[in-house]
Parts: C-alpha cells; structure tokens; sequence
C-alpha cells in the first residue's frame, strides 16, 4: 500500500514537472498558404503604444492597416504579432532558431539577420517609386556592403526643448544657439532660482544620445570621416571639458552620470528643469506633466546651432524562408503609399523616413526643428559589430567624464572600442 | 519446517521491493534536483566556455576566453571586493539589529501581536517596489527624505549635487546597505524569535539561582543556545544578499560608472554585450558564494556541539 502510495506520488510529481517543461514559448503557429492561391504573411512588429488593450496598442493599429489590405488584396492575409520592446528580440531570436521564421519583422535592428542570409533584398520586395521617395541617408543605413536589406520603418530626431516661462522669469529672449549663450543663459536660469538650468541625463537609459549630441556640436562623433573609432578625440575631450565646467558650476542635473532621460524629461514637465534635449516622443511625457509653454529649438553647438541631429530609426525586413517576396512586395508598398505609413507618426509622435511623409506633416510647428533636420540626421554607428559591446560601456561609464578627468574616461573608452569583438 | 521454508524467499522478494521503496518516495526530489538546481548549473559552467552572439547563436568553444576578458576587465577587482564589502556590511548589521528586535519582541508588552506583525511589512513588499519607494523619498527635487532634511537645515536647496544622494558612491552606498538590511531584518529577527522560544526556561532560572546578571546571562546562555538559529538566518542573510540585485539596480544601476556595483550587478550589464563573459561572471559569482558560505560555517563552527 504505501509502496502503491508513493509510486503514485512519485508519478504524479513528475506529470506536474514534465507539464511546466513544455509549457514554454507559443504563438509560432503554422503560416504556409491555405489552398486556392491565398497566402497568409506572418509578420512580426513591435509595439509602439502603451501595450494590449489600449486604445494605441500595436494590434489595434495592424488591424486596421491588414483588414484595409486584404480588402484591396482578397488574396492575401496578413496575421500580425505584436510583441512589447523588451522581449520581441529574444522571442525572435527563439522562432529564429525554432525554425518558425516570421515573413515579415518590424523591429530596431536588421543586420544581425543578414549574415546568416536570411533576409530579402530590399529590391525585391520593394517598389523602385517607393525605395526612391526614402530619405536617403537613411536607406544608406539599410546596405551591408553595398546591398540594401533594411528598409527604414520609423524615425526620431533630437531638438532643444526650451521653458519658455523660465526664460521670461530669467530674462533671456531667445534659446541659445551657441555654447556660450548656453552658458550665459544658464547662468541667468540659475540666477533666477532654477535647480536645473540644463537637463543633462548621462545615466544608463540613454547616456549614448545625450553624449552623441554633444560631441556634435563640436564637430566629434564616435568615429571620425575616415571610420575609425575616435571617442578620446580632441574635439570630444573639448566638448566634455566644457560639459564638466557646466556641471561643476551647478549649471546642470546634478551627477548627470546616474541620470537617466525619463527623470530628466519628468522634471522639464515639472518645470524644474530650463532647456533639455529631447525628441518628438517627449511631448506626450511634457503634455502629461502639465507643462504647456515650452519651444522648440535647434540644439546649439560650439560655434553655431547644429545642422545635424541625432537620428534614430526603426526597420522593417522581409525573411526569404517562406518565399512569398510578391505578397510582401504588395503589402510593403500599400504601407509606404497608403495612409498606414502617416498614421503611424500621428498616433505614435514617430517621425517619416520619406519625402512624401516629411511634407505631410510640415505643418506641425512643434515637430518642425526634427522634420527640418532629418534628412541631413547623424547616426550611430550601429552597422559596426563592435557598437554592441561598445554601447553597454558608454551608458555604464560616459558619465564620469564630466565628473573625473574627461580624456581619460573616454580613453578607456577608445580602448573598448579597439577591443572588443 | 517446510512452510517456513516456502516462506523465506517471499519475504525475501519482499525485502528487496522494500529497498527500493525508499526510492520511490526521494526519486522525484532528485528528479526534480537535478533538473531544477544541477542542470543550470551545468548550463551556466558549459555556456561561460562558449562564444555567444548577441543574437543567442553559439559559435563553438570559447575556451578560457571569457574568463580572462572578464579578469582584464578594468573594474572587475574593485566590484569583487565591493561584493564583499557589501555581503559582510549588510549581513552584520540585519543580524545585530535582529539580534536586538527578537530580544524585543520576546518581551511581554501590550500591543505586542501587532509589533510583530507591523515587522513583517518590509518583508512581505516585493524588494524591487522598496527599492523604488526608497529611490523616490531620495529625489534631489521632490524627495521626502530631502524635503525634511531641507527643513532641518542639512541642505540649503532641492535639486542640487547636495540633495543627490544617489548620485555620489560615497552617499549611495549606506543608502544601499540601509535598504538591503531593512529589507532583510524580518526574516532573521523571526528566525531569531524561533530560536529564542525553543530555550526553555529553566535554564534560565538555573542562571538566575546561580546569581548571573543580565548581561552575563545573555553572553553565556542566551547567544550560545540560539546558534543553531543565528548559524542558518546569518547564512541564508549572505546568499540572499551576495545575489541581491533588485535594490542596487533600482536604485542606481550600479552608477556612477560602476562604482555601486556589485558582481551580480556586473554580470547583468555584460550580458548586454557578451552572454559568455557574463557566464563566466556567474561562475565566478557561484563559486564566491560557495567560498563564502564554507568560510562562514568555519568561523561560526556550525556542525560542533552547542557549548
């Protein structure tokens, strides 16, 4: 009896186990064609919006865009998966190695698929009329070794928020268009009773942008016109040299190294903040703190405002494993010269990587310092394998340079840089 | 006669089943051993000898690679002692504090039920939300904890370097410690408490007959009496603590640089950028803790009789 009990224990324990094994990652599910020519696409997005259920969520706005599709294409089904931010690289990286691979993924990142020949050419799954409207220098970014892959999806760009009510209270008549008008104007902001005068997050979130934007305004970048890294360069060092004699004079976010954007952005919206760089994205978070007078400015750099900004953008690709490039090719130019493409930037604050989408929405007076500057955007240097290891490193460490000694912070830098890979 | 005989190899079929009963009733605790706490381990050890890509493709053997990239990373001394630091820093404050609370909450006092329960608050909220509560009471621009130090004089302003705790090692580090030792206080002062109730009281009015003081009483009969317990709550405290995680990272994401973090912390941000260094840093975590934890059962003597 009890050796009956305990095998009966001993099994059940086991039943109990074996079921959590498996219960692991769903949501493949088959996608080839379903008889009489129709073709299902399995595609694969990130969500933009506040997540499932709200009235922004990813899968209501594909669901508009497919149903609007299939009606124009009775043949073809598209069947979306929206996946949140956080997981929607591992979840890929699973249906990749599973076998189970999407027709179509929309995420941050393309070029890591190319090496392995997984991906469509964008000439084949892209109309010419439309890969010729693409901002140009965005499509560069597409090409591994000459050969266009990513197709841009989505944009953002960096412009100066300024406080206008800070600056009226401070007397300052216009935003600053160099660093020593920066300077003075913080100074006055300071003067005025502002703990903040310029928001200055070098913390973990986003530290990379902030510090990109900077070494702009100098003439600096992560590597120099000829592609070698050059993060000590002179102009760095000088740029965060000057960066550091801000923060010394209380000029900034204190310990701007352990600052991440979203606080930094929060206190803009609380006013306690003066002038702060920020993106299109950060209106929602300035609108929900309340905070209504404020502009939008150039970023200013040493000697002038930038003619350039930072610029980051999101891909859209096409997987070659199902083979079904004419169905993709359809549902990727009814995107771009539909109404989907333009409806994505006015519900998600995301900017066009067209001409034809840059125009439409030219009449935004709060969008227009980003619109202006992105055709001639910067970048990161993202196509280098070694911006992976690079990356984790300069949100980790960058701040130190304007709290220690700025050439030998982005020395040791420069020598992860040459390192790593 | 012959009956027995006939008896004697049933019984002893019997016999054999018997030996393998015990089998049935421990065989899904090993099952569920190995395959819950050996086969990561394994894991853990096999990946930190590979070379990963960031897309989670294996490339083949890494050998030794990963561990000297992790051992030439220029912080990686300093983030190993800081672990220490941090384990030996928190674990001997939540243990005096509880050592303290449990003699307490021993005593008879009104309202006593509700103390104890009121102690179980920092232990029953999840870590990570403490972690956060803490990170807000300490904003330089709005943060309680500076809106009253403001009040008392300590600061001139909201908002500056001087209000920024978190923003300093040398200010964030007691911050850290402090939330790490109140959230592990309940847990050693209950074990503490369990301890306490088992010496029984006799002893104790033995001491008294013998003419002992307080002090003496609790030096000789008291503490010795309560290592069992204090010997598995300080231990429990040490692992717990050497891999804690939620709180450093909530509260500052081991910055400045890296100068708030600790070897878990390390190992989450190299797995940004190189899942095999960051194994191999789990494997150097894994074998820090089983050092520590044969070190501390050393020192407090664990497995030799009650004095």
């Amino acid at each position: 009896m009890k050796l009956v009990g305990g095998a009966a224990l001993g099994l059940a324990t086991m039943l109990v186990l074996s079921s959590c094994g498996s219960g692991g990652s769903g949501g493949g599910g088959d996608t080839q064609a379903s008889g009489g020519g129709q073709v299902t696409l399995k595609m694969v997005a990130a969500d933009y919006g506040d997540g499932p259920g709200k009235p922004n969520s990813g899968e209501t706005f594909w669901k508009g865009v497919t149903d609007e599709f299939t009606k124009a294409n009775p043949n073809i089904k598209v069947d979306v998966q929206v996946i949140n931010w956080n997981d929607i690289d591992k979840q890929v990286a699973t249906m990749v190695q599973n076998g189970q691979i999407p027709d179509i993924l929309q995420t941050g990142d393309y070029s890591g698929f190319v090496e392995d020949g997984l991906l469509y050419k964008v000439d084949e799954v892209l109309s010419p009329n439309v890969s010729g409207d693409m901002l140009q220098k965005f499509a560069e970014f597409g090409k591994v070794n000459g050969t266009a892959y990513g197709i841009p999806f989505v944009s953002s760009a960096r412009a100066l928020f300024y406080n206008k009510d800070l600056f009226e209270k401070a007397k300052i008549a216009e935003p600053p268009k160099t660093w020593d008008e920066l300077k003075a104007a913080a100074e006055k902001l300071k003067a005025a009773g502002v703990t903040q005068p310029f928001g200055l997050p070098l913390g973990q979130e986003e530290a990379q942008a902030e510090s990109f934007l900077w070494m702009l305004g100098n003439g600096g970048g992560y590597k120099d016109a000829s592609g070698k890294w050059a993060i000590n360069s002179p102009q760095n060092i000088e740029t965060f040299t000057y960066m550091k004699g801000l923060v010394d004079a209380g000029l900034t976010t204190p310990n701007p190294g352990t600052k991440d954007r979203k606080t930094v952005w929060e206190d803009f919206g609380a006013g306690k903040v003066g002038m702060v760089n920020g993106g299109p994205m950060s209106i929602p978070i300035f609108d929900a703190a309340g905070l209504k007078n404020y502009g939008v400015a150039p970023i200013p750099g040493k000697t002038g405002p930038l003619d350039t900004t930072l610029g980051v953008m999101d891909w859209i690709m096409a997987f070659n494993k199902n083979g079904h490039a004419a169905e993709i090719k359809k549902f990727f130019d009814f995107f771009y010269t539909g109404t989907a493409a333009q409806k994505i930037s006015d519900t998600y604050k995301l900017l066009p990587v067209t001409n034809g989408g840059i125009q439409k929405l030219s009449g935004d007076e709060k969008l227009k310092p980003f619109l202006d500057a992105l055709p001639n955007a910067s970048f990161y240097p993202f196509q280098d394998p070694k911006w992976a290891t690079l990356n984790p490193a300069i949100k980790q460490t960058i701040g130190g340079a304007v709290k220690d000694d700025p050439a030998k912070v982005l020395g040791e830098l420069q020598k992860t840089a040459e390192a790593a890979g | 006669m012959t009956t027995l005989d006939v008896k004697e190899p049933r019984v002893r079929r019997r016999r054999g089943l018997r030996a393998l009963e015990p089998l049935a009733w421990v065989g899904p605790a090993i099952v569920l051993i190995a395959l819950v706490v050996l086969w990561p381990v394994v894991e853990m050890i096999r990946s930190s000898f590979l070379e990963i890509s960031r897309l989670g493709v294996v490339r083949g053997s890494a050998g030794f690679a990963n561990y000297e990239k992790l051992f030439a990373e220029k912080d990686f001394a300093d983030v190993m002692l800081r672990s220490v630091i941090w384990v030996v820093a928190v674990v001997a404050l939540t243990v005096l504090i509880s050592l303290a609370l449990a003699q307490l909450f021993n005593q008879r006092f009104p309202l006593r039920k509700l103390a104890r329960w009121a102690l179980i608050a920092p232990w029953a909220a999840s870590v990570l939300m403490t972690a956060i509560i803490f990170k807000w009471m300490l904003d330089p621009e709005v943060g309680v904890i500076n809106q009253i130090r403001l009040k008392l004089g300590l600061i001139d302003a909201m908002g500056g370097a001087a209000a920024d705790q978190l923003g300093d090692a040398a200010t964030a580090m007691p911050w850290l410690v402090f939330v790490a030792v109140f959230v592990s206080v309940p847990f050693t002062t209950y074990a503490l408490l369990a301890g306490l109730a088992t010496i029984p009281a006799d002893v104790y009015e033995a001491a008294r007959m013998d003419g002992a003081g307080r002090l003496r009483t609790y030096w000789s009969i008291t503490l010795p009496l309560l290592r069992p317990a204090l010997t598995v709550a300080a231990l429990i405290n040490v692992m717990n603590v050497f891999n804690s995680f939620p709180i450093i990272w909530a509260m500052t994401h081991g910055q400045p640089g890296y100068s708030t973090a600790t070897s878990t912390i390390l190992m989450y941000i190299l797995k940004g950028s190189d899942i095999g260094e960051s194994a191999a840093m789990s494997v150097v975590n894994f074998g820090m803790v089983i050092v520590l934890t044969v070190v501390f059962l050393k020192v407090s003597r664990w497995n030799k009789e009650v004095a």
